[in-house]
């Protein structure tokens, strides 16, 4: 009783918010002089209305869905790692030059070079750890210097060094991994890769890890009040250190799923052009940082982007509409803390200590 | 090194750090009463798009200016009123506004350009530049100071105007007592929430200036994202200069000679990607050098306050 | 009448903090508000100091009917507060603290004129201070003093005192209602609010007894005795405390000269040297504020120690982590329970699991049902009103809260046992069951070392006492020999037998 009181209770939020995002979406679209109902239709059409665009909304949503968790649980601890792009980009990096330069048998390329992309966006993650507990230099603006720098290391990399020098000469990418390390598809001629399963696998995990672990209670404790998990016994650095790890290493398992099973080299700025890490990011605020909610959320934010193309396609409305909606959604899920201020309020201790 | 350091350095180290200096300025007046502003990137963002559409209305980059202040002004009250009044997280807060000031950009300049990426028009004026009658005559110091966009020589005002405001007027000593302790102030009848308010529009404002300078100073075009984390090195600028106007105003003199510097490196024969790299890397060596409070004492601290 | 407040009720909620209170004040007395924690003495100053909108009732200054909607038209009206937690700020002079409101100058802050006023206000009242100085620098004393300018300054003819001897060395006390008597001759008028029974009986007029919301007496001192007043303010006899002379055994905790850095140039915390036995109970008095907090942070693994050794059971564990501490056998209910001893938005259950976490767990998973279960078990055998394990920690009243981590921290059954402030602002109730928790963890043969600035709780629970001061134990007493004037002496400086 008590509990689907409380799940009513937290759909309430992110419900009334998906609706001011739309109803912001729609302002949006008569003003660039589309029709609501079509555009909508439209938008609906190209996230779900086939198979086919369901698979490519389901392919799309794989790594945000895999940034969104790794934001998740940095959020859930405290820490504000706002580096995700920097991480996968690392991440996709790292796992395509380990297929490209690997000899072996090509599911283990695949399996070592996720597991590279996985140790290079978490070991970059965990710099900005150590550097926020060994020197306090303060995590969230570091995360963000940092993704520059990455990000521009990466390009770099497939500019210069292992620019493919095949193809196009305009192109800075990497050469293309052979077709044996390659993902498996989901569905025959779908876009859907076997990363997906790694993604829902990773939700659960993650949910298990914090609602049923000690090591998970400890990161809950330490995001909700820090000195009170220091005073339990809670050991912060080591905690950093590993969340941060974690919550790269899951930006970086993207980066190496978007590689290996999607575009099968790494092609410079393809991912900031899609947004993944932002995305994921949002996912992740939106769902406050839940895991199954930060999944479903990444879905859902994807489907507004997928369905945007159709949009653009089909009708006069740019695709950016779903950027709209997105950031009007990202920004009234905070009136959620208004109803916690509330009931604060209301119950407040007499004793004064409302000061 | 005659090709590195010359005195055109200086003068585009002046242009580029007009826009950090003002957001920072912005930051320290938001950090003064409590708010840790990540969302000044956004802000400047929406600046500098404003402030093009202005241009392209209005044909005259005064009232850009203004169609830009008024645009941020907007944004900025959003985003004190989810913070002060709905008590929303100022940091989640920020980088959600951030994320709107992204997509809204995108989106307007499709929607009212018609183009992706970037939008120039060799119509709209930039922002003059102005000579300084006999300071450009001065040798050496002229070829710095002189011939800079109004805004450059806005922001050194508006230091020292900051400087006078904390620590000469009755407003301002009210100001930082709101900031210092809002228990205290509140307990006297200061409305703290006010000065929080004024604090925010007046971060807005900075913010749009700092963004027409980005679009409007140099080449008058808005390209997508061209606020490229320099909010973020304000923000670092703002914790350096401990939130005082002339610390502020020193930190980013060091980064925005780096920008300066890392443009310069380019004709350089190196790769652009390292380049570009200097601003982001002399910025977190600063913070090195510059540490937080101990973690305990820090959450100590703020943990009281929150009580 | 000068002052008149009348049926004044103040609901928050379900909770009635006033009910129909009255309370009326003379030019030149000193009219005392007495009770325990949460009987509404601090609801009632919050009202009329108007932080607070009263639920009914009415208000009148003068023989005028006034309403406050913020503490401006309070002071406006003649009313200055100075709160239990001075109101101060930390990095601005004391002229700047005293006038700021009604500072000198129009847009420009006319800082000479600021310290020739607060210098002639000081010498018109008597109450010294040095304008320029710095308020971190100044001691508590000073800035009580600072805060009493301000009011004045302000233009006060009421002056709220809340709590105002809590924080003071009795010399100071003794300065403070000497300024009192000056005040009142000047014809200034005090409500003094205290729960300090002989403090209030020596410097008041008229003394109103509130206990539950609700005046339950309105007595002349002159004509009434402090048994009287603390039997208005409890409504009932307090159980007898059955405390048996303690047998220590083994050291438990030792630590030898201790030393912590502080904020400025002196030591928190000089080398101290102190043990605690198996079961005794060794309090430490001394005024808030002498390092006691830093050495009780150094010896639960919070701060490292700048020098000298803490042991546990024999075990070296200087300069460890928390969890360290915690393995070594030391469980800690914290000084302050919001900062250190909870998580607001953790459930009941996760706040009260928090040090147990590590022997719940069975290969790294925690037992959610053993966790509730327990959790339970504590709020029945405690009373505590928490609902159900599965609520919001942040929805306990602070007297709950604290039955909650003194639950969870005796349950850690270690041989070590710190209880700093245990009862800090919790109501009769609640206190009389975590002394009777606390000792009977010491018959059980736990060593508890006891922090409080209360003098009475140290008096009543302590086996031996140590008394701090400037981050040094300066005395030892004895449970028999220990008295409240003996400590008091103590505390600030003085010599044991001086």
């Amino acid at each position: 009783m008590d509990k689907w009181k409380k799940l009513t209770a937290s759909l309430l939020g992110p419900t009334a918010a998906i609706a001011l995002g739309l109803l912001a979406g729609s302002i949006a679209i008569v003003i660039a002089g589309g029709s609501i109902l079509e555009t909508y239709a439209e938008m609906w059409k190209g996230a779900f209305g086939s198979f086919y665009f369901l698979a490519s909304t389901l392919n799309r949503a794989t790594p945000v869905i895999l940034v969104g968790l790794g934001a998740a649980i940095a959020f859930r601890s405290g820490f504000f790692n706002l580096g995700a792009q920097g991480q996968m980009a690392l991440g996709g990096l790292a796992a395509a030059l380990t297929a490209l330069y690997v000899p072996g048998p090509g599911w283990l390329v695949a399996v070592v070079s996720m597991l590279v992309g996985i140790a290079a966006g978490g070991l970059w993650s965990a710099f900005a750890g150590y550097m926020d507990a060994r020197f306090r230099m303060n995590l969230l603006i570091t995360t963000l210097l940092l993704n520059y720098i990455a990000t521009l290391f990466a390009s770099y990399m497939v500019a210069y060094p292992f620019k493919d020098k095949t193809g196009s000469a305009a192109m800075a990418q990497s050469q293309m991994i052979d077709n044996a390390i390659w993902l498996p598809k989901l569905f025959k001629g779908m876009p859907a890769h076997v990363g997906l399963l790694l993604a829902l696998a990773a939700m659960v995990a993650l949910y298990v890890y914090l609602t049923r672990t000690v090591s998970g209670y400890e990161a809950r404790m330490m995001g909700g009040n820090p000195l009170f998990a220091v005073y339990g016994g809670v050991r912060r650095t080591p905690l950093m250190l590993g969340v941060m790890f974690a919550s790269g290493g899951l930006a970086g398992l993207a980066g190496a799923g978007e590689v290996l099973g999607s575009q099968y080299r790494y092609i410079d700025n393809s991912f900031v052009a899609a947004d993944f890490a932002w995305t994921g990011i949002m996912a992740a605020l939106l769902a406050n940082a839940h895991p199954v909610g930060t999944a479903i959320a990444a879905f859902f934010l994807v489907a507004l982007q997928t369905g945007g193309m159709g949009v653009e396609m089909n009708t006069d409305v740019p695709l950016e509409i779903g950027d709209v909606i997105q950031a009007v959604l990202i920004l009234f899920i905070t009136v959620k803390f208004v109803r916690g201020f509330r009931r604060r309020r209301k119950e407040g201790d007499p004793n004064g200590a409302a000061v | 090194m005659e090709q590195l350091f010359d005195l055109a350095l200086f003068n585009s180290a002046l242009r580029m750090l007009t826009p950090i200096l003002l957001a920072a300025l912005g930051g320290a007046l938001c950090a003064r009463v409590g708010l840790f502003n990540v969302g000044l990137e956004g802000l400047m963002l929406i600046g500098a798009f404003s402030a093009i559409v202005g241009n392209h209305y209005f044909g005259n980059t005064g009232a850009a200016i203004a169609f830009s202040i008024g645009c941020v002004s907007l944004f900025a009250l959003l985003f004190a009123y989810l913070c002060i009044h709905l008590r929303a997280n100022v940091i989640v807060v920020g980088i959600a506004m951030n994320l709107l000031a992204a997509g809204l950009t995108t989106f307007s300049l499709r929607t009212l350009f018609n183009v992706k990426g970037a939008y120039y028009n060799k119509d709209m004026v930039g922002l003059p530049k102005w000579d300084i009658p006999l300071i450009k005559d001065i040798p050496v110091v002229g070829d710095i100071l002189s011939g800079h966009s109004p805004l450059v020589y806005l922001a050194f005002v508006l230091v020292g105007a900051m400087w006078y405001y904390f620590y000469r007027t009755i407003g301002g000593f009210r100001f930082l007592a709101a900031g210092d302790n809002p228990l205290a102030a509140r307990s006297l009848g200061i409305q703290v929430r006010r000065y929080q308010y004024g604090a925010m529009l007046a971060c807005g404002v900075l913010c749009a200036l700092a963004g027409a300078q980005l679009s409007l100073g140099q080449v008058t075009m808005f390209t997508e994202g061209m606020t490229a984390g320099r909010g973020f090195i304000a923000l670092v600028a703002t914790m350096l200069g401990q939130s005082g106007p002339l610390g502020v105003a020193a930190a980013s003199l060091l980064f925005g000679l780096m920008d300066a510097f890392s443009i310069r490196l380019q004709g350089f024969a190196m790769p652009s990607h390292f380049t570009q790299m200097v601003p982001y890397a002399v910025t977190i060596a600063a913070m090195f050098l510059f540490k937080n409070k101990e973690f305990v004492k820090d959450a100590q601290s703020s943990g009281t306050s929150s009580r | 009448m000068l002052l008149k407040m009348e049926g004044i009720s103040k609901n928050y909620g379900d909770v009635r903090a006033n009910r129909q209170i009255d309370y009326d004040l003379k030019p030149g007395e000193v009219h005392a508000i007495v009770g325990e924690n949460g009987a509404g003495k601090t609801t009632l100053m919050r009202i009329l100091y108007g932080m607070e909108q009263p639920s009914s009732g009415t208000i009148r200054i003068g023989g005028r009917e006034v309403r406050f909607a913020d503490p401006k038209d309070a002071i406006a009206h003649g009313i200055g507060m100075v709160h239990q937690h001075f109101m101060l700020f930390q990095n601005f002079t004391v002229a700047e603290n005293i006038v700021i409101g009604k500072e000198p100058g129009k847009l420009r802050f006319d800082r000479k004129a600021a310290v020739a006023q607060v210098e002639a206000l000081s010498e018109k009242y008597g109450i010294r201070v040095d304008p320029k100085a710095r308020i971190v620098d100044c001691p508590l004393g000073v800035q009580q003093r600072v805060e009493i300018l301000k009011v004045l300054y302000q233009g006060a003819e009421i002056i709220i005192l809340d709590e105002p001897t809590g924080v003071l060395t009795p010399l100071e006390v003794g300065e403070l209602l000497e300024a009192i008597r000056t005040l009142t001759k000047q014809g200034k008028s005090f409500i003094l609010i205290s729960h300090k029974l002989n403090e209030v009986m020596s410097a008041a007029d008229r003394i109103t007894v509130l206990r539950d919301g609700e005046v339950t007496g309105v007595l002349e001192a002159s004509r009434t005795s402090i048994e009287e007043l603390s039997r208005l303010m409890v409504g009932r006899p307090l159980a007898a405390m059955d405390k048996q002379p303690a047998s220590p055994k083994d050291k438990v905790l030792e630590i030898k000269e201790l030393s912590v850095l502080g904020s400025g140039s002196k030591p928190a915390v000089d080398s101290v040297s102190l043990h605690v036995r198996a079961g005794e109970i060794v309090g430490i008095a001394g005024i808030s504020g002498n390092g006691q907090s830093e050495l009780l942070q150094a010896i639960s693994g919070l701060t490292k120690p700048a020098g000298g050794t803490v042991a546990l059971l024999g075990a070296d564990v200087t300069g460890k982590s928390a969890r360290e501490f915690r393995n070594a056998g030391l469980a800690h209910i914290p000084e302050d329970r919001y900062v250190w001893g909870a998580s607001k938005s953790a459930t009941v259950a996760e706040t009260g699991t928090m040090g147990h976490q590590r022997k719940l767990g069975k290969l790294g998973f925690l037992q959610g049902r053993t966790v509730k279960a327990r959790v339970s078990e504590w709020i029945k055998q405690y009373a505590i009103k928490a609902g159900s394990p599965d609520n919001e920690t942040q929805n306990l009243s602070g007297g709950n809260l604290q039955k909650l981590i003194v639950a969870r921290e005796i349950a850690q059954q270690t041989p070590f046992l710190i209880a700093a402030e245990p009862t800090r602002g919790v109501d009769i109730g609640a206190m009389e069951t975590i002394h009777e928790q606390l000792l009977r963890k010491r018959d059980a043969g736990g060593a508890i070392l006891l922090v409080s600035s209360e003098l009475s709780e140290i008096l009543k629970l302590s086996d031996r006492i140590l008394v701090m001061y400037e981050g040094k134990i300066v005395g030892e007493l004895q449970e028999g020999e220990a008295t409240e004037e003996k400590l008091s002496l103590l505390m600030v400086g003085g010599k044991r037998n001086g």
